[in-house]
């Protein structure tokens, strides 16, 4: 049970074969509220043992924390055995916390059958209940839960809610927009409270990313839309704000250790044996400035990234390398391209809503995503298909849709040539806002029309719902990776259910996706 | 004269069940047809093949569902013909078995020649391995450059006819009909078996795209004749003795006219190069020899290189003696350069390689790989991630058959 000193959960992350990074948060005393920078430094122990009953311990250790950062706890256990299922939990004046399970990674020699993740992006609290979350936690099977990002939302209160009147179904501390440190600490601290998301934070370690949302909407190296320099304050104070909270509130290895303040590199890593090794992307903080409105030429300028070019070396580095069968590539923004011409004029607004920056009169793509950012696209694919590179895997967050997508090659010929350079799954949102909910149609009316017209005019894109939320299961073995969606009933129902939608699949190989008629079991 | 190795030979027409004949010469003092209990291995290369095109060939894609399967398999370089089915055989890369690519540049004789001599393989093949142990062997050969440098090498040797124009190579139906008869009339200990013909078509595929319906229509044609086999060696009771790796020497990438490279060209604008270098096209790969004074090579190749790099279409170029991990060896030369995807060298001129569909750069490396067969030795319906190479081919038979590695060595992997 949740008490006084551990109301913030428990959570595990980042695992590697023989270490993992685990995660609390103490509230000593009344006053050591998050953000508040009260209160006394504690030492806090945690424990790790093999059975639940915490029988044995197999390792165990001391954590001073106080108010310089906010309490949180942070500790990368290392000399644990590969593969293998952990319990934790920590102590505090001689009370538990909640006991959280954990996994350690394949050793890099091993050839595990199967690998199955949970795959999650944009929660945003004040649209909706986490019962994406609730539900992943209910399965057994899973080896680690992958976040896509918009793991928190910066709004205030009714500036961003439940469908298109913005109705807050729960109301975002502090009541608004979060500019300073102690605004990011505090509401990672009310996201950390939500049950169905604590619930999964103690089943299964975590692998996250950021994407804009963790800083503000659509952040650039530079800014952000939802940033206005001087009357917020300045955009890189913001964000090393925004960053430290992570860093202290995330169970995640930046600049390769648990260490807060040490660097806020997140972009890293993690190997899976022979069989895969995923690539985190950070696709926000080295990029250039998103284009205007029209369109414009820049979009194909070389000297414009979206990975900056140490991160792109980095991902090219990671896609040849050839240490794992799969590359899994987690890609906050979409890389496939794709156009919305041909779109009625009165759905390419909610469409553009949806989909990121893009506006009335504007370019007919996605600026925010690769699209807007053609050069360092065409370089990650170049490499792929120079090389020959199998088995790239890029798995996508941000735009609170499903889509299925081959990679094509040279999108210009793609429907002659099928030529594939990898595939892209894209998981939908835990509850911020799609399609229907901005337009206010009921799911699977207007949205239809819109999804058959960009695949008519986008035929790599073989899989997309533009209505529903909730989750996604990925599992990968040897022969193939195959995305298992479930969709949620109501957000605003806090105890809805959960139902599988569709699978799509890619034999190794191929660089193609295809249906296939039923999940992984749960 | 060849006459008297040719008179240790004897040739045999044999009738296939089409009513055509095959021509197979067979070394002397063999007796055909061994013992129903033995243990029979088929090696059926698909020239050419991508890995994603194995599902377009459903009797392929059930041998590679019911067996091993090594999806991240790879050819090695010089991904062409030759070589790869020549490291096959060796279970070793061109630095020790002497055929780096198609074509080289014999510098004794002074000319670029194909590596399709039988004297160019320099260490024992498991084909001869076998006969050693009292096996036998039978090649069964589309390409006539595979044909001739394996040599008479096996104790059954189909001689591939018809030879089509142009393509210089028999079509599967032939070679499928000539494999089945040779199994039925010899029944050989190992059959090493090439399809040519989706290599071909992908060769000629003008359009410059993949797929198209030449494409298509060799997958479907060979994949008739990979079920013709299957089902000859299941309904005549081999089956449950048999493995049969399935593979291919290497894959395919296709390029437009425009997207041609010329490095003849672009080293004969350095008066410092000029008639001092030959160039052995293979491709998507470059192979330069320096032909100057020993005493300039270095400061040449490294300028040739340089020359290389800032050509248009160039992905890499390597200078083979400085990287070892090639494991080329001093009869591929000096420089090694590759293209991009979606390019293709053209030596010495634009027109001299008008060969939409070609290979041979890391492109091109991707392969299908898998053991199948109904043999207990073969594990079923597994894949594994491990990247198994075309020279694993010889120690998965060595380990099958029980036979060890020559004093050369092996450098590949059983894949069993």
């Amino acid at each position: 049970m949740p008490n006084a000193y551990f109301a913030h959960g428990v959570a595990s992350g980042d695992p590697r074969p023989t270490s993992v990074v685990l995660w609390t948060r103490v509230t000593p005393t009344a006053a050591s509220k998050p953000g508040s920078g009260q209160g006394p430094n504690v030492s806090v122990t945690w424990q790790v043992s093999t059975t639940s009953a915490f029988t044995t311990i197999a390792a165990t250790g001391k954590v001073t924390t106080g108010p310089a950062r906010d309490h949180t706890v942070k500790v990368d256990v290392t000399g644990l055995k590969p593969a293998a299922p952990y319990y934790y939990r920590f102590v505090y004046a001689a009370t538990h916390s909640a006991v959280g399970r954990t996994r350690t990674a394949p050793a890099a020699t091993t050839s595990p059958a199967n690998l199955r993740f949970g795959v999650v992006s944009c929660a945003n609290l004040q649209a909706g209940w986490f019962s994406s979350y609730r539900h992943l936690a209910k399965r057994n099977d899973l080896h680690a839960v992958l976040h896509l990002g918009d793991y928190i939302y910066e709004y205030g209160p009714g500036e961003y809610g439940y469908g298109n009147a913005d109705v807050d179904i729960r109301k975002h501390e502090p009541a608004h927009e979060i500019l300073k440190l102690a605004d990011y600490r505090q509401r990672h601290a009310q996201y950390k409270r939500d049950v169905d998301l604590q619930a999964l934070h103690a089943k299964y370690a975590f692998i996250h990313t950021w994407d804009d949302h963790e800083v503000a909407d659509d952040a650039w190296k530079g800014g952000a839309v939802n940033h206005t320099e001087g009357v917020e304050g300045s955009f890189t104070a913001r964000r090393a704000a925004a960053h430290q909270a992570f860093d202290e509130w995330m169970p995640v290895r930046m600049s390769g250790s648990a260490a807060p303040g040490d660097g806020d590199q997140i972009y890293r890593r993690l190997q899976f044996g022979d069989l895969a090794e995923i690539t985190m992307l950070d696709l926000r903080t080295y990029r250039d400035k998103q284009l205007a409105a029209q369109v414009d030429p820049a979009e194909a300028d070389p000297d414009r990234t979206i990975t900056g070019r140490a991160q792109m070396d980095f991902l090219k580095d990671s896609l040849t390398r050839r240490v794992a069968q799969w590359k899994l590539v987690g890609n906050p923004v979409m890389i496939a391209p794709f156009t919305f011409a041909g779109l009625p004029q009165n759905l390419v607004d909610p469409v553009n809503d949806t989909a990121g920056l893009l506006p009335r009169d504007g370019v007919p793509y996605n600026v925010d995503q690769w699209d807007g950012y053609t050069d360092d696209r065409r370089e990650v694919f170049e490499t792929l298909r120079d090389n020959g590179v199998t088995d790239s895997l890029f798995i996508t967050g941000d735009i609170h849709s499903g889509w299925a997508c081959d990679l094509p090659a040279d999108k210009a010929t793609y429907l002659a040539s099928r030529n594939s350079v990898g595939v892209e799954f894209v998981a939908t949102s835990v509850t911020s806002n799609n399609l229907k909910d901005i337009t206010g149609t009921p799911r699977r009316t207007t949205s239809v029309a819109v999804e058959e017209t960009l695949k008519a005019n986008n035929p790599h894109i073989k899989y997309l719902n533009f209505d529903d939320h909730g989750y996604s299961v990925l599992d990968i073995t040897a022969k193939r990776a195959q995305m298992d969606w479930y969709i949620l009933g109501d957000r605003a129902d806090k105890n809805t259910s959960s139902t599988w939608t569709t699978s799509w699949a890619t034999t190794a190989g191929s660089q193609t996706v295809r249906q296939v008629d039923a999940p992984v079991g749960a | 004269m060849s006459g008297v190795q040719a008179s240790r030979r004897t040739v045999l027409k044999v009738a296939g069940a089409s009513g055509a004949a095959y021509a197979f010469s067979t070394a002397a003092g063999i007796s055909p047809a061994g013992a129903a209990t033995k243990k029979r291995a088929y090696v059926l290369v698909i020239d050419g093949c991508r890995p994603g095109e194995v599902d377009a060939m459903p009797n392929v894609a059930a041998l590679r569902d019911a067996g091993t399967w090594y999806p991240a398999a790879r050819s090695l370089p010089v991904m062409e013909t030759i070589p790869n089915h020549v490291m096959m055989m060796t279970g070793c890369r061109p630095a020790r078995n002497g055929v780096p690519a198609n074509q080289i540049y014999d510098r004794t004789e002074a000319v670029l020649r194909n590596s399709d001599r039988p004297t160019d393989i320099k260490v024992a093949t498991i084909i001869e391995q076998l006969n050693a142990s009292g096996r036998t062997t039978g090649t069964v050969l589309s390409k006539e450059y595979l044909y001739t440098v394996f040599g008479e090498r096996a104790t059954h040797r189909w001689e591939p006819f018809p030879l089509l124009p142009v393509t210089e190579h028999s079509p599967d139906v032939a070679t499928t009909s000539a494999a089945i008869a040779m199994v039925e009339q010899f029944d050989p200990d190992l059959v090493f078996i090439n399809l040519g013909d989706v290599d071909r078509v992908g060769h000629s595929d003008l359009t410059g795209t993949t797929l198209k319906a030449a494409r298509q229509a060799a997958l479907a044609s060979t994949n008739i004749q990979v079920g013709r086999m299957v089902d000859k060696l299941k309904s005549s009771g081999k089956w449950a003795s048999s493995m049969v790796i399935v593979l291919a020497d290497h894959s395919m990438d296709w390029s437009v006219p425009e997207n041609t490279i010329s490095l003849t060209s672009a080293f004969n604008q350095d008066p410092t190069l000029t008639g001092k270098f030959q160039i052995a096209q293979n491709g998507g790969a470059d192979l330069v020899y320096w032909t100057g004074s020993s005493s300039a090579r270095s400061a040449a190749v490294a300028r040739m290189r340089t020359l290389a790099l800032a050509t248009t279409g160039v992905f890499q170029a390597h200078v083979i003696s400085e990287t070892p991990s090639l494991r080329l060896g001093a009869n591929a030369g000096d420089l090694l350069v590759y293209c991009k995807a979606g390019w293709r060298f053209s030596d010495p001129g634009p027109q001299s390689n008008p060969i939409p569909g070609n290979h041979g750069h890391p492109a091109t490396e991707p392969i299908p790989f898998f053991v199948s067969g109904g043999s207990p030795a073969v594990k079923k319906g597994v894949a594994r991630s491990a990247t198994a190479h075309t020279m694993d081919v010889t120690p998965t038979l060595g380990a099958y058959f029980g036979v060890k590695a020559p004093s050369s060595g092996w450098e590949g992997t059983s894949r069993l």
